[in-house]
């Protein structure tokens, strides 16, 4: 009974750390679906949406009603980047994409370590500090917003690919980007909404996951590698894949933790990806 | 193009490389010197396989650690720290067949975060292993001699890490000239093409990648007689496989001197945001590295040397042969 009980436990923390590990990989999966590029600086924009969420957090405006605020200014601030930078990136040869954004992973780091310190910051009074119970099963508040706000976030930018005009438009870049040219698609504007979608995610990830966890300038880094992960064994750029993966990886996370020991609970992530990389590269739903 | 150029060079380098080992006293200057030269074999070593291969690895510090934890195994055992530069060297090399065997027909960011999840595969690996010292690491005994690899001064050091700058360098020049040169710039430029040659890509990529992690295996053992402290932090850990892609990002992969250019840059920054800031400057240089390789990648996707190249090229009139913007896709 008691190891039911601990088992349930890992299953319930496992789908909620999923969860929050969806919102940070659809962004991933949504800017390598349309223009092929994988952001090793995703990491970084969390990072930051986290500081900013942080920053209001000082003004009075908690978490969740800075969510909004930070989904907004990271959007802009993708678009900026993907204006500035990441077009030109495209226009270079194949690895200038990812030697490009894994620059901007150092910028982004060097910034926030230069200004904002090495320490380890946390929201003042956050809300959401009692536990719920479940039967056996105990659950920190916040968690538990963290899991169901990303997984309607989660939601939101699956319909809104699926059933807007935009969204069409990302699948059809997605899928040949000369054929949407020729269907009169501005590819530029696309590719630079998507980014900025992208950013977006991380952006309410970010305010979200401020809820419960520090921020320091290496704090993405950690949900970008499992990101990376999720979005392989999803399928790289299928969403409802990254969902399924997300939640795979939460639980190989939490029971690796709890039945390896915590600081091998990465190597079960990390063999999952190398087997699926190896064995089925377009991922558990892509296609081929 | 002729080789003697790169030779010239290379013995000006290696000359007044000499002259700083013997006649320079100051620990400072030639702890800069030692530096420079063993990142510009790492870097180099990294260009091998992510320069002229085309593969993109983050996470090359792992060979750098099998040199590093040979030495402190060696010396630690009563062994001679000389026997751990063969011995780290067929262990990187060892390890590279093993885990480039699958991966490395794995393309763009397919390989590289397979090289960021094997690399922390083995970190976990070495922190849980009690024969490698777990997260503590080793502590090398001091000694002094040519014996044991350790001197009181840092002028040999200097002499070490200076011969192996040139032997990797000239493997360089010979790799440029060679059949496996010419056959990973053709898989770099279109495996798919270069495969309809009849070039077995998983096998030169793999020759590639064993000579790469032998070289930077190499650097681990200087590492470790010249720090006498080897940990998983220090040399294996994801930071260090991002300093070590830095400075081949930024001297311009798959060039025969990019690395030294990248190290130079490197360690000149280093020490410039040090005296000028001290310990309170921490993260400025990353701003600095970073900015350089967004601006690379955006405007000079090849890097320092790759941009003088390129220029040498057109001045003389002749065609440019580093691939211009969207070819090499």
């Amino acid at each position: 009974m008691e190891a039911l009980g601990t088992f349930g436990q890992l299953l319930v923390g496992g789908l909620l750390t999923g969860l929050v590990f969806a919102l940070v990989a659809v962004g991933l999966t949504l800017v390598y679906g349309v223009m092929d590029v994988v952001n090793f600086a995703h990491g970084e924009f969390l990072m930051l949406a986290m500081y900013a969420t942080l920053g209001l957090a000082l003004l009075g405006l908690g978490p969740l009603v800075g969510l909004p605020l930070v989904a907004i200014a990271m959007f802009l601030f993708g678009i900026v980047v993907y204006r500035v930078f990441v077009r030109r990136l495209l226009a270079g040869p194949p690895e200038a994409t990812v030697f490009g954004t894994f620059g901007l992973l150092v910028l982004l780091q060097g910034v926030a370590q230069a200004t904002l310190t090495s320490d380890f910051q946390s929201a003042p009074n956050p809300p959401f500090r009692g536990t719920l119970h479940l039967g056996a099963i105990a659950v920190s508040q916040a968690t538990v917003i963290e899991g169901i706000g990303a997984l309607v976030l989660t939601a939101a930018l699956f319909a809104f690919v699926e059933y807007t005009e935009t969204g069409r438009a990302m699948r059809a870049v997605a899928e040949d980007r000369v054929a949407a040219t020729l269907m009169g698609i501005d590819v530029q504007r696309v590719n630079g909404l998507a980014f900025g979608i992208g950013a977006a995610c991380v952006g309410a990830a970010g305010a979200l996951l401020m809820l419960s966890y520090p921020v320091y300038p290496t704090a993405g880094a950690p949900f970008a590698l499992t990101a990376f992960v999720v979005v392989a064994l999803g399928g790289f750029g299928s969403i409802q894949g990254a969902l399924v993966g997300a939640l795979l990886v939460g639980m190989l996370e939490v029971f690796g933790g709890f039945y390896l020991s915590p600081e091998m609970k990465m190597v079960p992530v990390y063999l999952a990806y190398l087997a699926i990389v190896l064995l089925r590269p377009q991922g558990l739903l892509g296609r081929r | 193009m002729t080789a003697r150029p790169h030779l010239f060079a290379l013995a000006a380098i290696v000359v007044a490389g000499l002259l700083a080992a013997l006649g320079v006293r100051s620990a400072v200057v030639l702890d800069l010197v030692f530096t420079l030269l063993l990142y510009a074999v790492l870097g180099q070593s990294w260009n091998w396989i992510s320069g002229y291969a085309g593969n993109i690895s983050f996470g090359h510090a792992i060979f750098f650690g099998c040199g590093a934890y040979a030495s402190a195994l060696c010396v630690t055992h009563g062994l001679s720290p000389w026997l751990a530069i063969p011995a780290g060297a067929l262990a990187a090399a060892l390890l590279a067949l093993v885990t480039g065997f699958p991966t490395l027909g794995l393309r763009g960011h397919y390989f590289s975060i397979a090289t960021i999840a094997v690399a922390a595969l083995v970190e976990v690996f070495v922190r849980t292993s009690p024969a490698l010292g777990k997260a503590n690491g080793f502590e090398l005994p001091i000694a002094s001699g040519w014996a044991a690899m350790q001197f009181p001064q840092k002028g040999p050091y200097v002499m070490l890490a200076l011969a192996l700058f040139a032997i990797v360098q000239l493997a360089t020049i010979a790799l440029e000239r060679s059949r496996l040169g010419y056959y990973l710039r053709a898989l770099r430029a279109n495996h798919a093409a270069a495969a309809s040659v009849g070039i077995d890509e998983r096998r030169y990529k793999l020759i590639a990648f064993a000579w790469s992690a032998a070289m930077a295996a190499a650097a681990g053992v200087l590492y470790a007689q010249y720090t006498l402290f080897v940990d998983p932090p220090s040399t294996i850990a994801l930071a260090v496989s991002i300093d070590i892609a830095l400075i081949g990002v930024v001297g311009g992969i798959g060039t025969l001197w990019g690395p030294l250019a990248g190290a130079l840059v490197y360690v000149v920054l280093a020490k410039a945001v040090a005296l000028r800031m001290g310990g309170t400057g921490k993260g400025y240089d990353l701003v600095i590295y970073g900015a350089i390789i967004c601006v690379i990648a955006a405007l000079r996707p090849y890097g320092i040397v790759g941009t003088i190249v390129d220029a040498l090229r057109r001045r003389r009139g002749a065609s440019v042969a580093v691939p211009t913007a969207g070819t090499a896709a």
